[in-house]
């Protein structure tokens, strides 16, 4: 599942992707893709909490993308 | 003041290292308070106490040297000792509701504007907008309440002195970061560590290389951000006043309504109130000390983001975000006016001067933090 949140800034980018979290109840990988840079530092916590690993990835300036891969699925 | 008064460069100086200093360290007070409820992280608002703690030690210095005696009543000039009554509540409800809804309180608002959030230039825009409409029901506040509000300060109650008044502030900042400390426990919070540079840090080149991307590319953590913010703010008071920014706002808010005939009242009582109401009544100008601490944080912000690769231009992406932020920009502007001062002015600053208003300024942003999240979480 892909989330793009450019343009949006913090709570909404966490918010999404926790909601996207609980939805797939670690059933798929969520993309989240963000030009918000706090978030960097909101949704890694969120991840560990919800059991996904998370991957980050600076793919322009300022964009990033936040690869959650669920832990069950890791395994 | 003109331009030779010899306090501008500092002022200029120490407000773009502000706002380089929010910009690198992302501290943002909206999401301080915000964020204890939204997920229990309690990173920035740690990092806000140790910022009060470091300023509270250096004010007391400062108002020691102009007032010796703080058992005569006499308050020293430039400190942030407001009002405290109804008003203050009420102000901190408003302004906690707005900077949630906003995503950003006055400073957070500035130095995401410099970023390129068109967002936050929309939310500036309505705080202007709200302190303009507290400068025309300003008189109708003052005899309703403010005239009887108390300025409570510390060293003259209770015979506390400087000693009392400032063990008294960090026994309290300390029990506060206390229970944010317990509170991150009970919520279950995971402090994520940053994953080490790979790039290796042998040579001295390295070494300085690694030392500057610290500084100017990675963020800061708070708690850094927040010490830094603290003695930036020593330094402003120790050249003329404590660290404010709704005071200039009000100034471009009054000029502009003077420009279209709509000029406000002439707002009573505030010589005997300072903090940056006091600010608001004098004449707004290049060369004044507000414009410089505040077109400063911009400055500074936007070398930050620049340094940083992190400017660009965000553009909302609905009509609605919009609305929020101009809503929010509005209710910050009124409730600063009210409070006399934003999360900067009537808090920050304020506590640091030993003040009784500035906590309860503070708790009221806690309450309203509170209601604005429950609004936020019911808007997608």
């Amino acid at each position: 599942m892909r989330i793009d949140v450019r343009g949006e800034v913090c709570p909404y980018p966490m918010l999404k992707a926790v909601e996207a979290m609980k939805k797939l109840k670690g059933g798929d990988e969520i993309v989240v893709i963000t030009d918000h840079a706090p978030c960097l530092e909101t949704i890694p916590p969120q991840a560990i909490r919800y059991g996904y690993d998370c991957e980050i990835d600076q793919t322009g300036s300022p964009e990033w993308t936040i690869k959650l891969r669920p832990k069950v699925l890791a395994r | 003041m003109s331009v030779s008064d010899p306090r501008l460069p500092y002022l200029w100086v120490f407000g773009m290292a502000a706002g380089f200093t929010l910009q690198r360290s992302r501290f943002c007070f909206a999401s301080g308070f915000r964020d204890l409820y939204l997920f229990g992280s309690g990173r920035i608002m740690k990092g806000i106490l140790v910022g009060v703690a470091v300023a509270t030690l250096g004010f007391a210095v400062i108002m020691r040297n102009a007032v010796p005696f703080p058992s005569f009543g006499a308050l020293p000039p430039e400190a942030h000792v407001l009002p405290v009554g109804v008003t203050t509540i009420l102000g901190g409800l408003l302004f906690g509701v707005g900077m949630v809804l906003a995503g950003g309180c006055i400073s957070g608002s500035l130095f995401r504007s410099a970023e390129g959030y068109v967002g936050s230039w929309v939310a500036i825009a309505g705080a202007i907008i709200g302190l303009g409409a507290m400068s025309q029901t300003w008189n109708w506040w003052w005899s309703l309440a403010l005239a009887a509000e108390p300025k409570l300060w510390l060293p003259a109650l209770f015979n506390l002195g400087y000693g009392g008044a400032v063990l008294l502030t960090l026994a309290c900042v300390f029990v506060a970061y206390l229970l944010v400390v317990w509170w991150e426990a009970r919520t279950g919070v995971v402090p994520v560590k940053s994953t080490p540079d790979p790039r290796p840090e042998v040579t001295f080149t390295q070494r300085l290389m690694a030392t500057a991307r610290r500084i100017f590319v990675k963020g800061w953590s708070p708690v850094v951000g927040g010490a830094v913010l603290g003695g930036l703010n020593i330094l402003m008071y120790s050249v003329h006043m404590p660290w404010g920014l709704t005071g200039e706002l009000s100034r471009w808010a009054n000029s502009l309504m003077t420009s279209v005939g709509a000029e406000p009242p002439v707002a009573l009582g505030l010589s005997a109130i300072g903090g940056c109401a006091a600010r608001a009544s004098e004449a707004t100008g290049f060369f004044s000390h507000t414009f410089a601490v505040t077109v400063g944080l911009l400055a500074g912000a936007l070398v930050a983001a620049l340094f940083a690769n992190e400017f660009k231009l965000r553009f909302p992406r609905t009509a609605r975000r919009y609305f929020q932020s101009l809503a929010g920009g509005l209710l910050m502007g009124y409730g600063a006016g009210l409070a006399i001062g934003c999360t900067i002015g009537a808090f920050f600053s304020s506590i640091a001067s030993l003040s009784v208003s500035g906590w309860l300024f503070g708790a009221a942003l806690f309450a309203g933090a509170l209601l604005g999240t429950k609004v936020i979480q019911r808007i997608a």
